[in-house]
């Protein structure tokens, strides 16, 4: 008892801390926000969230907190429940250590933004949004997270409003967005007609969920991680600040449908179809967008396809039946994901806004602490063995590999993890070694506290937190212990292969010849075609429809002649014959009509 | 009842006999005033009616709206402060005259318990709606816009009297609660879908459904503020509660009556989100995205559950305030460049940096975002549909998206990008706008704390 209470008050102490700058200015006028102020904030709350993870950790307890309860429909409640288990528990330290790391980053490289408050404001509703998430037990708390998640990515993506290209960006992710909450609506529309309730851990207790709802929950998952078919706004979303990209793609947004995969992974798990869409979807999106990563020439859009293509590894090892692992991917994958980014962000700052990295190298002089750390992240990225990444890397295709699954997404996986060697050693080279290539004259300098401090305390974490997570998390299922020795080293050997094709690749790249114009190179640099194909034909038929036939065929032409025109047109034809039969005739109407008059009073 | 419609009276003399320093302060601070008081009318009972006179009743249908269409009155005369600053101070006194007409009519609309006075009511709306438009509208083009909408609702209306007298040859009363136990049309032969048919239609083109609403584009595009503020707030309701109240009397509707309506609606609000999306001015937009709206809450109304029911209650209410805020926006907007054409007003942020907020607000509410009532109600909406059919999912899906694509098309066009040369000195925002915009937005988010007061069912 004393433990649950304990373990609630300090999740409950944390999410206040979080939202005191958000409250505060409301309730006093004489307090004022400022990016030093918000970032301790996190930082307090980091501390604070400490406290309860180790009260798990020690006591192995889980909470269900309800407050108070909408109830807008008869008989049909919706309390606010908050639910303390291992997710919402692991989940809040690390979001918290990586936002704090991210906000004082933020502090240098937006340092010359005229509204830097309240940018940092967005980043922390954004944050709270993404926890609310998170400690959601109650599918409409957590669409409230959900559709939070969303809107502020709008707002952060599209922060520099003066640009088009960003405001396209963000409409492209909100709608992406939107297009997956078709499917959690479906989801919750089933739920709510057939448990009739919203209370996650309740909806488990029917034994074998349909397929549609868990579609439903697939796409929504689709759309927010960006899957194959609703990706395309994650690489468009690089128009946003640096600090967004790196809070966007390491611990809030894109992970938000795979963790809804997740919490929701018991109704899941009795679905064959649905894993196994889970599955083929997962291999199919890491390895495009491990593909699409090959060719690209701008540094942020390399990690963001990354991400993306890591993406596609959670969701495999959802479609793999084991969300544990795909949970503490996400883990993982924040810390060297936001010090890539981090460390993207200080190089571009440094070279005065220059992302291409074909304009870069030999940066590992100028900028020491940045490039090794980049080197750190890229390595963690690739699953290089005792750091972040191989523990959780690893053990998807170690369980892959011994899995009754289909080859097709074994093959397109491996491919996609030796495509990820690849293009991190292409960018590491390009961007580090060799000559510069750079404009001369620009001021490169990395001796700055609010540089060093974040993405440092990040290497520290890539480091460690896959050692740290796996020791102090027992696994819920048991992991394959005994393989071959080819399988077991699968995932090193495919990774040594990618990076010897890397290292050959850079050879040829140093004898500076133009590379050749070949099907595959421009399907990789175009991003499958998939932009052009997509963007253009939709948008152009749904505009075009809806000017032809929705408003001009339909509703300036059908209805306006059948209803006011038509009528109108009717009088007018009838007035306009009747007329030519009136004359003027005086004499001859009267005449008639007294003929006829007297006729009726003859004849009667 | 009569505690609040004899204040609502007297508004009139107030307009009328004010000194004219204080014409505005005291009509808008007597007409808030009485919406205070209407707030009683929002206290849960266990009695099906409230208040019970006579001839009016207060039941939980009709209590939100009832407090809605006391809430707007002084926000439409605030509203239409600006525009009327340079005309003499008579024609002021008779604007506000025309807006304080249309006041008793509505509430009596809403809280009666007789049919008969129901339609009367209910056609008394028309006469000041046509004068604020075909008045007060800034182009001669508000003439045909008049017609449009007297021609309408003429047309729908007279059948619906026809059935009322029918419906009193029939069953000798027609008073709703007695007639609810009797349900008059229930028995299925021709004469009875003819009459429900009667019954229905009339506010179908109020509401308006799908393929009967060209007439609402034209008068909001037409109409001054306050009536483009009233069409979009209360008469489209009216509408609405019409059809709640009539599906109630003739439930259970056949098959072959409710699925042409249900498919219009469905099928127009797709069809309006995409013609928003086309739109080039940017009050037949918001006015679009009303149809678009409104299409949920009739399919709701013909679905006939609790959950649609209440769903139904609280898209209006919300709608009500979401649109009337998006118009005075819009208008706001025109008062600064004389043109609703989105092109030529683009990129504002820079300029009046806290009406981007408002305009922020209401779009996001406008889109449904999570916790606002205009989620909880098209959720609910869903889910009805969805229990009576799977498929209407994927009708219901598209249409949210599509109306996520016009509202941030309108927010971004309206807000972000370059600030085009010709805008480039305009007035300032004023107290009195943000004022407005503050009393629409504050129910908004206070109602998401307690949206059971707006469901219909006090639970």
């Amino acid at each position: 008892m004393e433990t649950t209470l304990l373990l609630n008050t300090s999740m409950l102490l944390t999410l206040m801390i979080i939202l005191t700058p958000i409250l505060l200015p409301l309730l006093s006028k004489s307090f004022k926000n400022s990016p030093a102020l918000i970032t301790k904030t996190v930082k307090t709350a980091f501390l604070t969230s400490l406290a309860p993870m180790t009260i798990f950790m020690h006591s192995n307890a889980e909470s269900i907190i309800s407050h108070w309860e909408w109830k807008f429909i008869m008989n049909f409640k919706i309390p606010i429940s908050l639910k303390m288990d291992q997710y919402s528990m692991m989940f809040f330290p690390i979001a918290l250590f990586v936002t704090w790391s991210i906000l004082q980053f933020a502090t240098w490289y937006m340092a010359s933004e005229p509204y830097v408050t309240k940018f940092f404001s967005y980043l922390l509703m954004f944050l709270i949004a993404m926890l609310t998430l998170t400690i959601a037990n109650n599918m409409f708390l957590l669409f409230i997270g959900w559709e939070g998640v969303g809107i502020m990515s709008f707002l952060l993506i599209g922060w520099w409003q003066g640009r088009a290209e960003a405001n396209t960006a963000a409409l492209q992710a909100v709608l992406y967005n939107r297009i997956g909450d078709i499917g959690l609506i479906l989801s919750m529309a089933w739920l709510a007609s057939t448990t009739n309730t919203w209370e996650i851990q309740q909806t488990f207790s029917t034994t074998q969920t349909p397929t549609l709802p868990l579609l439903g929950l697939i796409l929504a998952a689709t759309g927010k991680s960006a899957q194959f078919g609703l990706h395309p706004w994650l690489p468009a979303a690089m128009e946003g600040p640096t600090p967004v990209s790196a809070l966007l793609h390491s611990s809030t947004m894109v992970v938000a449908g795979i963790f809804l995969l997740i919490r929701t992974h018991p109704m899941l798990t009795n679905n064959q179809t649905a894993l196994t869409t889970c599955l083929c979807l997962g291999a199919l999106s890491t390895l495009f967008a491990a593909t699409c990563a090959l060719t690209q020439n701008d540094i942020k859009k390399i990690i963001a396809f990354s991400t993306s293509s890591q993406l596609g590894l959670m969701m495999v090892t959802i479609g793999l039946n084991l969300p544990q692992l795909a949970f503490l991917h996400i883990s993982t994958h924040a810390f060297f994901k936001a010090m890539l980014f981090l460390c993207s962000g200080s190089i571009i700052h440094n070279l005065n806004g220059e992302q291409d990295i074909r304009k870069m190298g030999g940066l590992q002089k100028m900028l020491p602490t940045t490039t090794s750390c980049l080197t750190i992240g890229n390595l963690a990225l690739m699953g290089t063995p005792f750091l972040a990444g191989f523990y959780s890397k690893d053990l998807i295709i170690e369980n892959l590999n011994i899995s009754y699954l289909n080859t097709w997404a074994l093959t397109l996986t491996l491919l996609a993890t030796s495509f990820t060697a690849t293009y991190t050693l292409r960018m590491t080279l390009m961007v580090q070694t060799g000559f510069t290539r750079m404009t001369a004259l620009t001021p490169v300098n990395e001796n700055n506290k609010t540089i060093t401090n974040p993405i440092t305390r990040l290497a520290l974490g890539s480091i460690t937190a896959g050692l740290l997570i796996t020791s102090y998390i027992p696994p819920t299922k048991t992991p394959p212990m005994t393989m071959p020795t080819l399988t077991k080293t699968a995932a090193i050997i495919v990774t040594i292969l990618g990076i010897l094709l890397a290292l050959e690749l850079s050879n040829t790249t140093h004898t500076l010849t133009q590379p050749k114009q070949n099907t595959i190179m421009n399907f990789s640099s175009t991003l499958g075609y998939f932009n052009p194909l997509t963007h253009r034909l939709s948008s152009t038929n749904l505009l075009y429809s809806g000017q032809k036939l929705a408003s001009h065929l339909i509703d300036l032409s059908w209805y306006k002649k059948m209803g006011p025109e038509g009528l109108a047109d009717l009088q007018t034809m009838a007035s306009k014959t009747s007329t030519t039969l009136h004359t003027g005739l005086i004499k001859t109407y009267l005449s008639s009509f007294a003929l006829s008059i007297l006729i009726i009073i003859l004849s009667t | 009842m009569l505690k609040i419609i004899l204040p609502t009276i007297m508004l009139l003399p107030t307009a009328l006999l004010s000194p004219q320093k204080f014409l505005w302060t005291n009509t808008t601070s007597h007409s808030l005033l009485i919406a205070f008081v209407s707030l009683q009318w929002l206290t849960p009972t266990y009695y099906p009616h409230n208040n019970l006179t006579q001839w009016t009743g207060i039941d939980q249908i009709s209590s939100p709206l009832l407090v809605l269409s006391c809430w707007l009155l002084p926000l439409m005369i605030m509203a239409s402060q600006n525009h009327l600053q340079h005309e003499p101070q008579t024609r002021k006194r008779i604007f506000i005259l025309s807006l304080i007409m249309v006041q008793p009519f509505i509430m009596l609309a809403f809280s009666t318990t007789e049919l008969m006075l129901f339609y009367i009511s209910f056609e008394a709306t028309l006469i000041p709606t046509l004068i604020l438009i075909t008045r007060w509208g800034n182009q001669p083009e508000r003439l045909s816009a008049g017609i449009y909408l007297l021609f309408y609702t003429l047309i729908s209306s007279l059948p619906l009297l026809i059935t009322i007298l029918h419906m009193h040859t029939q069953t000798g009363t027609l008073y709703l609660p007695t007639l609810e136990l009797i349900h008059p049309t229930s028995t299925n032969s021709w004469t009875n879908t003819l009459s429900s048919l009667a019954l229905l239609t009339a506010f179908m083109v109020k509401a308006p459904l799908y393929g009967l609403h060209l007439w609402l584009p034209k008068a909001h595009v037409e109409a001054p503020i306050a009536g483009s503020m009233l069409l979009a707030a209360l008469l489209l309701k009216l509408g609405g509660y019409g059809i709640m109240r009539i599906t109630l009397l003739t439930n259970p509707l056949s098959n072959n009556l409710h699925y042409p309506f249900l498919t219009l609606a469905l099928w127009g609000a797709l069809m309006t989100s995409s013609i928003c999306l086309r739109q080039t001015d940017l009050k037949s937009l918001i006015a679009y995205s009303s149809v678009s709206h409104m299409g949920l809450v009739i399919a709701a109304g013909m679905i006939q559950t609790h959950w649609s029911f209440s769903g139904a209650m609280i898209l209006m209410i919300s709608h009500g305030l979401t649109s009337s805020m998006l118009f005075c926006l819009a208008n706001t907007n025109y008062e600064r460049t004389h043109s609703r054409t989105l092109l030529l007003t683009r990129g504002l942020q820079p300029l009046l940096p806290l009406m981007s907020t408002w305009w922020l607000l209401a779009n996001l509410t406008n889109m449904a975002l999570p916790p606002t009532t205009n989620l909880m109600a098209e959720l609910s909406i869903m889910i009805a549909l969805f229990n009576w059919s799977t498929f209407t999912i994927i009708l219901t899906g598209l249409a949210t998206l599509l109306t996520a694509s016009y509202t941030l098309y309108m927010l971004l066009t309206t807000q972000r990008g370059t600030l085009p040369t010709h805008i480039t000195s305009i007035q300032n925002s004023n107290t009195r706008e943000h004022l407005l915009m503050t009393l629409h937005i504050i129910p908004l988010l206070l109602l998401i704390l307690k949206p059971q007061l707006i469901s219909g069912t006090f639970s």
